[in-house]
């Protein structure tokens, strides 16, 4: 006779087998091509802005070519001609790591609109208007808030206009 | 012929790692954490100066024992493992309080001690935990417990999605008269609110965990 929880855990070791876990959704690397985004496109409330062509061919890893997302919020501080930058963030897989990234970073009087995409691991930050904020102040908050940035993309290369 | 197999399946459960969603938080954080298990219930209110590690005041009812502890609970983020998909982490955790008898229990009050570890390792669709605790208290005795969880999400919410994950925990008290315990369970993820409802299938007891984020 096998016991309720000799069957829930048989259960639960068919879901998490490796077929189980070969997921759609599985990312590797920051490379969210056409393809692979397309599910997440649908994101109430936010666009993200990807370039045509985001994969590159090369040998190294791929590079994220993640883009300012575009809220309501981020589209009004862009309106009134505040900086974008980009970051691509370590680590964040869950709303507590955003809502981390979130309350550090619009405490600054700097920043007039913050947005975590999980999806792209990206963090989108409008400035002020004539406000500037180091590569390396971002990193800092970037580790008091728990995370670790990678990289840092400003002005047309954070909007994806870039050449 | 099951029991081989089942045991072969136990074991990958027992040996990898359930924790508390981050219960070390940014700098400047607070958060409110309620756990609800089959032997113990507590509360936990945390403040962490800074993102290595927290400290928070906890109280906890033994429903077994009939005990209650009051203690100072600080956790230490040891390590934490970044990548771009993924996130790990190894805490170390502890406290230090008074133990009192509840529901009739007259024994004396006595100085209450823990620690353990947890540890886990998550992407946006897949969850391994672990967790650990030795407690000593006193003339209400001592008590060790681990427990390990796996959980997979059936679909990648973005910032301020509904998150959802399913879970199974497995708990090994020694001491217990059932010393092992499957308790499966759902997560929900909403901006600052975690909530986890669960039935440990061994005792017939449900689970309930409640976290708030400020």
């Amino acid at each position: 006779m096998i016991s309720k929880e000799t069957m829930a855990v048989l259960l639960m070791s068919l879901l998490l087998s490796p077929a189980g876990m070969t997921q759609d959704h599985e990312h590797h690397g920051h490379d969210h091509n056409e393809d692979a985004h397309q599910d997440h496109a649908d994101h109430e409330g936010h666009h993200h802005n990807e370039p045509e062509a985001a994969a590159q061919a090369s040998d190294t890893p791929a590079v994220s070519h993640a883009t300012l997302t575009q809220t309501d919020e981020i589209n009004a501080a862009l309106a009134k001609g505040g900086e974008a930058i980009v970051a691509d963030v370590m680590g964040v897989v869950c709303d507590f790591c955003a809502l981390a990234m979130n309350k550090i970073f619009s405490k600054r009087e700097e920043i007039a609109a913050v947005y975590v995409d999980l999806d792209t691991k990206a963090l989108s930050l409008v400035l002020t208007p004539g406000a500037t904020l180091s590569d390396e102040t971002i990193a800092e908050l970037a580790v008091q808030a728990g995370y670790r940035i990678s990289a840092v993309r400003r002005g047309e290369q954070a909007l994806g206009q870039a050449s | 012929m099951i029991r081989p197999l089942v045991s072969l399946l136990l074991l990958p459960l027992l040996f990898s790692a359930p924790a508390p969603a981050r219960p070390v938080s940014y700098a400047g954080g607070w958060t409110l954490i309620e756990e609800s298990d089959r032997q113990v219930s507590s509360a936990l209110v945390h403040y962490t100066p800074s993102p290595s590690w927290s400290i928070g005041l906890r109280a906890e009812t033994n429903r077994d024992g009939d005990f209650a502890i009051y203690s100072v609970h600080p956790t230490f983020l040891a390590k934490r493992w970044f990548g771009g998909d993924y996130q790990g982490n190894l805490y170390l955790h502890g406290g230090i309080g008074r133990a009192t008898g509840i529901n009739g229990n007259s024994q004396d009050d006595a100085t209450a001690v823990y620690g353990g570890i947890m540890a886990d390792w998550e992407t946006r669709s897949l969850f391994i935990g672990y967790r650990s605790r030795y407690l000593e208290a006193g003339n209400f005795g001592d008590q060790f417990m681990h427990a390990a969880r796996f959980g997979f999400a059936p679909y990648e919410g973005d910032s301020g999605d509904l998150h959802t994950w399913l879970m199974l925990e497995i708990d090994h008290r020694p001491e217990d008269q059932k010393p092992l315990a499957a308790t499966p369970l759902v997560r929900f993820f909403k901006g600052p609110l975690l909530l986890e409802l669960g039935y440990n299938l061994t005792v017939n007891q449900p689970l309930l965990n409640f976290t708030y984020r400020l």
